[in-house]
Protein backbone atom coordinates (compact mmCIF):
# COMPACT_ATOMS: atom_id res chain seq x y z
CA UNK A 1 0.00 0.00 0.00
CA UNK A 2 1.54 3.35 -1.04
CA UNK A 3 0.30 6.30 1.30
CA UNK A 4 0.39 9.77 -0.26
CA UNK A 5 -1.34 12.24 1.28
CA UNK A 6 -5.15 11.66 1.80
CA UNK A 7 -4.72 8.86 -0.95
CA UNK A 8 -4.57 5.39 -0.59
CA UNK A 9 -3.08 3.32 -3.66
CA UNK A 10 -2.67 -0.24 -3.08
CA UNK A 11 0.19 -1.00 -6.69
CA UNK A 12 1.73 1.70 -8.36
CA UNK A 13 3.22 0.41 -11.76
CA UNK A 14 5.15 2.25 -14.04
CA UNK A 15 4.89 1.28 -17.81
CA UNK A 16 8.42 2.38 -19.15
CA UNK A 17 10.17 1.63 -22.53
CA UNK A 18 13.69 2.51 -23.29
CA UNK A 19 12.33 3.77 -27.16
CA UNK A 20 9.85 6.06 -28.04
CA UNK A 21 7.32 5.09 -30.12
CA UNK A 22 6.54 1.64 -29.21
CA UNK A 23 3.08 1.83 -28.13
CA UNK A 24 3.39 2.23 -24.13
CA UNK A 25 0.64 5.07 -24.15
CA UNK A 26 -1.67 2.48 -25.78
CA UNK A 27 -0.35 -0.50 -23.68
CA UNK A 28 -0.80 1.81 -20.26
CA UNK A 29 -4.60 2.67 -21.34
CA UNK A 30 -5.63 -0.81 -22.59
CA UNK A 31 -3.62 -2.24 -19.54
CA UNK A 32 -5.67 0.32 -17.25
CA UNK A 33 -9.34 -0.05 -18.86
CA UNK A 34 -8.88 -3.88 -19.55
CA UNK A 35 -8.24 -3.80 -15.18
CA UNK A 36 -11.20 -1.61 -14.73
CA UNK A 37 -13.38 -4.12 -16.66
CA UNK A 38 -12.30 -6.68 -14.36
CA UNK A 39 -13.52 -4.46 -11.43
CA UNK A 40 -10.27 -3.24 -10.27
CA UNK A 41 -10.22 0.66 -9.04
CA UNK A 42 -7.65 2.07 -11.77
CA UNK A 43 -5.66 5.42 -11.44
CA UNK A 44 -3.66 6.37 -15.24
CA UNK A 45 -0.62 9.20 -14.27
CA UNK A 46 0.21 10.25 -17.81
CA UNK A 47 4.25 11.10 -16.83
CA UNK A 48 5.06 11.81 -20.32
CA UNK A 49 5.20 15.47 -19.96
CA UNK A 50 6.83 16.15 -23.52
CA UNK A 51 4.35 14.28 -25.47
CA UNK A 52 1.60 13.18 -23.47
CA UNK A 53 -0.92 11.18 -25.65
CA UNK A 54 -3.44 9.72 -22.60
CA UNK A 55 -5.79 11.91 -23.07
CA UNK A 56 -6.41 11.88 -26.87
CA UNK A 57 -6.02 7.67 -26.80
CA UNK A 58 -8.83 7.66 -23.84
CA UNK A 59 -10.89 10.30 -25.45
CA UNK A 60 -11.18 12.66 -22.55
CA UNK A 61 -13.04 15.47 -23.46
CA UNK A 62 -13.27 17.31 -20.06
CA UNK A 63 -10.77 18.91 -17.59
CA UNK A 64 -9.96 18.36 -14.28
CA UNK A 65 -10.98 20.28 -11.61
CA UNK A 66 -9.50 22.33 -8.17
CA UNK A 67 -10.83 21.66 -4.81
CA UNK A 68 -11.20 23.99 -2.09
CA UNK A 69 -8.03 23.09 -0.89
CA UNK A 70 -6.13 23.46 -4.47
CA UNK A 71 -5.91 19.23 -5.17
CA UNK A 72 -6.65 18.52 -8.35
CA UNK A 73 -9.50 16.18 -9.08
CA UNK A 74 -8.35 14.05 -11.88
CA UNK A 75 -10.99 13.41 -14.93
CA UNK A 76 -12.91 10.00 -14.09
CA UNK A 77 -14.19 7.97 -17.29
CA UNK A 78 -14.78 4.41 -18.23
CA UNK A 79 -13.78 3.41 -14.59
CA UNK A 80 -10.48 5.27 -14.44
CA UNK A 81 -9.42 8.51 -12.92
CA UNK A 82 -6.96 10.33 -15.23
CA UNK A 83 -4.15 12.92 -15.13
CA UNK A 84 -2.03 13.91 -18.00
CA UNK A 85 0.41 16.98 -18.15
CA UNK A 86 -1.70 17.42 -21.44
CA UNK A 87 -4.76 19.03 -19.69
CA UNK A 88 -2.37 21.67 -18.84
CA UNK A 89 -0.71 22.90 -21.87
CA UNK A 90 -2.25 23.46 -25.41
CA UNK A 91 -1.58 21.06 -28.01
CA UNK A 92 0.64 23.52 -29.76
CA UNK A 93 2.84 24.11 -26.49
CA UNK A 94 6.16 21.97 -25.32
CA UNK A 95 7.49 21.35 -22.46
CA UNK A 96 10.95 22.60 -22.49
CA UNK A 97 12.26 22.02 -18.42
CA UNK A 98 15.16 20.72 -16.94
CA UNK A 99 14.93 17.93 -14.07
CA UNK A 100 13.87 20.28 -10.65
CA UNK A 101 11.04 21.32 -12.68
CA UNK A 102 10.09 17.65 -13.80
CA UNK A 103 10.54 16.82 -10.19
CA UNK A 104 8.29 19.47 -9.37
CA UNK A 105 5.11 17.96 -11.32
CA UNK A 106 5.89 14.43 -10.81
CA UNK A 107 5.71 15.40 -6.74
CA UNK A 108 2.34 17.67 -7.86
CA UNK A 109 0.89 14.41 -9.97
CA UNK A 110 1.46 12.72 -6.77
CA UNK A 111 0.58 14.45 -4.15
CA UNK A 112 -1.86 16.78 -5.31
CA UNK A 113 -3.81 14.52 -7.11
CA UNK A 114 -7.20 13.31 -5.38
CA UNK A 115 -6.45 9.86 -6.22
CA UNK A 116 -8.56 8.49 -3.44
CA UNK A 117 -8.37 4.46 -2.72
CA UNK A 118 -7.16 2.59 -6.01
CA UNK A 119 -6.24 -0.53 -6.15
CA UNK A 120 -3.47 0.00 -9.48
CA UNK A 121 -2.02 3.18 -10.39
CA UNK A 122 -0.33 2.66 -13.94
CA UNK A 123 1.93 5.73 -14.73
CA UNK A 124 2.83 6.11 -18.38
CA UNK A 125 6.30 7.05 -18.33
CA UNK A 126 8.26 8.81 -21.02
CA UNK A 127 10.89 6.94 -23.39
CA UNK A 128 14.42 6.89 -21.82
CA UNK A 129 15.89 6.38 -18.13
CA UNK A 130 16.17 10.32 -17.15
CA UNK A 131 14.44 12.63 -14.26
CA UNK A 132 11.00 11.57 -14.62
CA UNK A 133 12.09 7.87 -13.92
CA UNK A 134 14.24 8.26 -11.55
CA UNK A 135 11.75 11.28 -9.87
CA UNK A 136 9.00 8.27 -9.73
CA UNK A 137 11.51 5.46 -8.11
CA UNK A 138 12.96 7.95 -5.44
CA UNK A 139 9.68 9.09 -4.69
CA UNK A 140 6.90 6.09 -3.91
CA UNK A 141 7.38 2.04 -3.29
CA UNK A 142 6.41 0.68 -6.91
CA UNK A 143 5.17 -2.70 -6.97
CA UNK A 144 7.03 -3.43 -10.25
CA UNK A 145 7.70 -1.76 -13.92
CA UNK A 146 6.12 -2.95 -17.01
CA UNK A 147 8.74 -3.15 -19.90
CA UNK A 148 6.91 -2.41 -23.24
CA UNK A 149 9.41 -3.04 -26.52
CA UNK A 150 8.49 -3.41 -30.07
CA UNK A 151 10.92 -6.86 -31.45
CA UNK A 152 13.15 -5.12 -33.53
CA UNK A 153 16.97 -4.79 -31.84
CA UNK A 154 17.24 -0.91 -32.13
CA UNK A 155 14.41 -1.03 -29.44
CA UNK A 156 15.36 -3.92 -27.33
CA UNK A 157 18.83 -2.62 -27.16
CA UNK A 158 17.20 0.20 -25.34
CA UNK A 159 14.61 -1.55 -23.67
CA UNK A 160 17.61 -3.04 -22.07
CA UNK A 161 18.73 -0.01 -20.44
CA UNK A 162 15.32 0.78 -18.96
CA UNK A 163 15.51 -2.01 -17.51
CA UNK A 164 19.24 -1.48 -16.51
CA UNK A 165 18.07 1.70 -14.56
CA UNK A 166 15.16 -0.15 -12.67
CA UNK A 167 17.94 -2.55 -11.41
CA UNK A 168 19.86 0.33 -10.62
CA UNK A 169 17.35 1.76 -8.26
CA UNK A 170 16.49 -1.48 -7.07
CA UNK A 171 13.05 -1.16 -8.37
CA UNK A 172 11.42 -4.19 -8.95
CA UNK A 173 10.62 -5.56 -12.65
CA UNK A 174 7.30 -6.86 -13.47
CA UNK A 175 8.30 -7.88 -16.99
CA UNK A 176 8.23 -7.47 -20.75
CA UNK A 177 5.80 -6.96 -23.17
CA UNK A 178 5.91 -7.04 -26.80
CA UNK A 179 4.07 -5.13 -28.56
CA UNK A 180 3.86 -4.68 -32.41
CA UNK A 181 4.72 -8.20 -32.22
CA UNK A 182 2.60 -9.90 -35.36
CA UNK A 183 0.51 -8.06 -38.38
CA UNK A 184 -2.40 -10.09 -39.72
CA UNK A 185 -3.33 -8.69 -43.16
CA UNK A 186 -6.85 -8.09 -42.52
CA UNK A 187 -7.64 -9.46 -46.06
CA UNK A 188 -5.43 -12.61 -46.46
CA UNK A 189 -4.85 -13.57 -43.19
CA UNK A 190 -0.98 -13.89 -44.11
CA UNK A 191 1.05 -13.13 -41.35
CA UNK A 192 3.86 -10.92 -41.27
CA UNK A 193 6.24 -10.23 -38.56
CA UNK A 194 7.24 -6.63 -39.89
CA UNK A 195 9.48 -5.56 -36.52
CA UNK A 196 10.61 -9.01 -36.33
CA UNK A 197 8.98 -11.44 -33.44
CA UNK A 198 9.83 -13.08 -30.41
CA UNK A 199 12.97 -10.58 -29.71
CA UNK A 200 11.28 -9.41 -26.41
CA UNK A 201 11.01 -12.76 -24.84
CA UNK A 202 14.61 -13.79 -25.76
CA UNK A 203 15.87 -10.24 -24.19
CA UNK A 204 13.28 -11.16 -21.07
CA UNK A 205 14.74 -14.82 -20.43
CA UNK A 206 18.24 -13.49 -21.79
CA UNK A 207 18.10 -10.68 -19.11
CA UNK A 208 16.06 -12.84 -16.04
CA UNK A 209 12.47 -11.07 -16.01
CA UNK A 210 9.09 -12.39 -17.19
CA UNK A 211 8.23 -12.12 -20.51
CA UNK A 212 4.33 -10.71 -19.78
CA UNK A 213 2.99 -11.40 -23.39
CA UNK A 214 2.84 -9.74 -26.82
CA UNK A 215 0.41 -7.55 -28.28
CA UNK A 216 -0.02 -7.61 -32.34
CA UNK A 217 0.44 -4.72 -35.11
CA UNK A 218 -3.19 -4.26 -35.66
CA UNK A 219 -5.10 -1.43 -37.80
CA UNK A 220 -7.57 -1.66 -34.90
CA UNK A 221 -5.15 -0.94 -32.03
CA UNK A 222 -4.55 1.97 -34.02
CA UNK A 223 -8.07 3.49 -35.36
CA UNK A 224 -9.45 2.96 -31.59
CA UNK A 225 -6.73 4.54 -30.17
CA UNK A 226 -6.99 7.70 -32.31
CA UNK A 227 -10.53 8.06 -32.35
CA UNK A 228 -10.44 7.93 -28.20
CA UNK A 229 -12.13 4.55 -27.61
CA UNK A 230 -9.23 1.87 -26.98
CA UNK A 231 -9.62 -2.00 -28.18
CA UNK A 232 -10.36 -2.83 -24.59
CA UNK A 233 -13.61 -1.07 -24.83
CA UNK A 234 -14.98 -0.57 -28.37
CA UNK A 235 -14.33 -4.51 -29.52
CA UNK A 236 -13.33 -6.52 -26.03
CA UNK A 237 -13.85 -9.59 -27.65
CA UNK A 238 -11.34 -9.01 -30.83
CA UNK A 239 -8.07 -10.65 -30.78
CA UNK A 240 -5.63 -7.56 -29.90
CA UNK A 241 -8.36 -7.18 -26.48
CA UNK A 242 -8.01 -10.38 -25.41
CA UNK A 243 -4.12 -10.17 -25.59
CA UNK A 244 -4.25 -6.93 -23.51
CA UNK A 245 -6.68 -8.91 -21.18
CA UNK A 246 -4.30 -11.43 -20.18
CA UNK A 247 -1.95 -9.67 -19.42
CA UNK A 248 -3.43 -7.80 -17.26
CA UNK A 249 -4.35 -10.61 -15.49
CA UNK A 250 -0.84 -11.80 -15.48
CA UNK A 251 0.17 -8.32 -14.29
CA UNK A 252 -2.75 -7.68 -11.29
CA UNK A 253 -1.47 -11.62 -10.52
CA UNK A 254 2.30 -11.01 -9.94
CA UNK A 255 1.93 -7.94 -8.00
CA UNK A 256 -1.19 -9.79 -5.51
CA UNK A 257 1.12 -12.53 -5.39
CA UNK A 258 3.81 -10.17 -3.30
CA UNK A 259 3.92 -11.17 0.18
CA UNK A 260 1.74 -9.58 2.50
CA UNK A 261 3.79 -5.86 4.05
CA UNK A 262 6.17 -6.60 1.07
CA UNK A 263 5.68 -2.82 0.39
CA UNK A 264 6.12 -1.66 4.09
CA UNK A 265 8.89 1.08 4.01
CA UNK A 266 10.77 1.11 6.89
CA UNK A 267 11.24 3.46 9.81
CA UNK A 268 13.82 5.95 9.61
CA UNK A 269 14.69 6.98 12.92
CA UNK A 270 17.24 9.53 12.38
CA UNK B 1 22.29 -9.46 -9.91
CA UNK B 2 19.10 -10.83 -9.00
CA UNK B 3 16.32 -12.22 -11.57
CA UNK B 4 13.00 -10.61 -11.55
CA UNK B 5 11.31 -13.24 -12.88
CA UNK B 6 7.72 -14.94 -11.52
CA UNK B 7 9.45 -16.37 -8.20
CA UNK B 8 12.21 -14.48 -8.21
CA UNK B 9 13.90 -12.59 -5.19
CA UNK B 10 13.77 -8.86 -5.23
CA UNK B 11 13.74 -6.32 -2.46
CA UNK B 12 10.17 -5.83 -1.90
CA UNK B 13 9.88 -10.01 -1.15
CA UNK B 14 13.40 -9.88 0.28
CA UNK B 15 13.52 -11.70 3.56
CA UNK B 16 16.28 -9.24 4.75
CA UNK B 17 14.51 -6.30 3.85
CA UNK B 18 15.23 -3.09 6.62
CA UNK B 19 12.47 -2.67 9.05
CA UNK B 20 14.59 0.51 10.68
CA UNK B 21 17.67 2.82 10.50
CA UNK B 22 18.92 4.76 12.88
CA UNK B 23 22.16 5.76 14.65
CA UNK B 24 24.34 3.66 16.35
CA UNK B 25 26.04 6.45 17.48
CA UNK B 26 26.84 10.25 17.00
CA UNK B 27 28.43 8.75 14.11
CA UNK B 28 27.46 5.24 12.72
CA UNK B 29 24.41 4.20 11.09
CA UNK B 30 22.39 1.09 11.98
CA UNK B 31 20.10 -0.58 10.62
CA UNK B 32 17.86 -3.19 12.30
CA UNK B 33 17.16 -6.11 9.21
CA UNK B 34 13.35 -8.49 8.72
CA UNK B 35 15.67 -11.34 9.54
CA UNK B 36 16.49 -9.84 12.97
CA UNK B 37 19.99 -9.06 12.21
CA UNK B 38 21.50 -5.51 12.79
CA UNK B 39 24.48 -4.16 10.99
CA UNK B 40 26.13 -1.15 12.22
CA UNK B 41 28.20 0.92 9.26
CA UNK B 42 30.94 3.36 10.34
CA UNK B 43 30.32 6.28 8.77
CA UNK B 44 33.78 7.09 7.86
CA UNK B 45 33.82 3.96 5.98
CA UNK B 46 30.49 4.46 4.46
CA UNK B 47 31.18 7.73 3.17
CA UNK B 48 34.32 6.39 1.79
CA UNK B 49 31.94 3.54 -0.05
CA UNK B 50 29.78 6.63 -1.45
CA UNK B 51 28.08 4.71 -4.92
CA UNK B 52 27.60 8.40 -6.55
CA UNK B 53 29.37 8.65 -9.94
CA UNK B 54 31.81 11.32 -8.82
CA UNK B 55 33.00 9.09 -5.87
CA UNK B 56 33.15 6.28 -7.64
CA UNK B 57 35.35 7.32 -9.93
CA UNK B 58 37.78 8.42 -6.78
CA UNK B 59 37.81 5.12 -5.65
CA UNK B 60 37.88 3.13 -8.63
CA UNK B 61 41.06 0.61 -9.07
CA UNK B 62 43.67 2.96 -10.12
CA UNK B 63 47.32 2.30 -11.52
CA UNK B 64 50.15 1.25 -9.40
CA UNK B 65 52.22 4.18 -7.95
CA UNK B 66 48.68 6.23 -7.86
CA UNK B 67 47.62 6.79 -4.18
CA UNK B 68 43.90 8.06 -3.64
CA UNK B 69 43.71 11.15 -1.71
CA UNK B 70 41.09 11.01 1.24
CA UNK B 71 38.82 13.83 2.18
CA UNK B 72 40.09 15.89 4.38
CA UNK B 73 38.20 15.27 8.47
CA UNK B 74 36.96 11.76 6.92
CA UNK B 75 37.36 10.27 10.40
CA UNK B 76 35.04 13.61 11.76
CA UNK B 77 32.10 12.88 8.66
CA UNK B 78 29.09 11.85 10.44
CA UNK B 79 25.32 11.01 9.10
CA UNK B 80 23.17 14.57 9.75
CA UNK B 81 20.22 13.17 8.02
CA UNK B 82 18.76 10.12 6.02
CA UNK B 83 16.73 10.27 3.49
CA UNK B 84 14.47 7.03 1.83
CA UNK B 85 14.31 6.83 -1.60
CA UNK B 86 11.20 4.70 -2.65
CA UNK B 87 11.83 1.38 -0.53
CA UNK B 88 14.51 0.49 -2.58
CA UNK B 89 17.72 2.53 -1.04
CA UNK B 90 18.65 5.87 1.44
CA UNK B 91 20.36 9.07 0.60
CA UNK B 92 22.74 9.83 3.70
CA UNK B 93 23.69 13.40 4.23
CA UNK B 94 26.94 13.45 4.96
CA UNK B 95 28.38 16.50 7.77
CA UNK B 96 30.76 17.34 4.97
CA UNK B 97 28.39 18.64 2.85
CA UNK B 98 27.75 15.29 0.79
CA UNK B 99 24.61 13.91 -0.61
CA UNK B 100 24.78 12.65 -4.12
CA UNK B 101 25.31 9.13 -3.20
CA UNK B 102 22.18 6.66 -2.71
CA UNK B 103 22.58 3.53 -1.25
CA UNK B 104 21.29 0.56 -2.21
CA UNK B 105 19.85 -1.98 0.69
CA UNK B 106 21.03 -5.12 -1.19
CA UNK B 107 24.08 -3.37 -1.61
CA UNK B 108 24.19 -2.34 2.52
CA UNK B 109 22.97 -5.98 4.01
CA UNK B 110 26.06 -7.67 1.21
CA UNK B 111 28.71 -4.96 2.97
CA UNK B 112 27.49 -5.27 6.57
CA UNK B 113 30.65 -5.33 8.35
CA UNK B 114 30.18 -7.98 10.84
CA UNK B 115 28.91 -10.16 8.00
CA UNK B 116 32.33 -9.50 5.94
CA UNK B 117 34.00 -10.50 8.98
CA UNK B 118 32.69 -13.62 9.41
CA UNK B 119 32.90 -14.32 5.63
CA UNK B 120 36.55 -13.96 6.11
CA UNK B 121 36.32 -10.92 3.50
Amino acid sequence: MTSLPGNSIRYVIPVASGKGGVGKSTVTANLALAMAREGARVGVMDADVYGPSIPTILGVASLPEMDEDDKIRPVEQDGLKIISMGFFMAPEQAVVWRGPMLHKTMQQFLNGVIWGELDYLLVDLPPGTGDIQLSLCQSIPIAGAVIVSTPQDVALNVAQKAIAMFRSLNAPILGVIENMSDYVCPHCGVHDEVFGAGGAATMAERLGVAFLGAIPLTTAIRRASDAGRPVVVSAPESAPARAFFTIAERITTLVSARPEGASARPEVTF
Amino acid sequence: MTSDGPGATTMQNNPTAPLEIGRANIHDLRIRWSDGHESVYPAADLRLACPCEGCAQQSAPRPPGQIRLLPAGIQAVHPLRVELIGQYAIRVYWSDGHSEGIYGFDRLRAACPCCLVKRGA
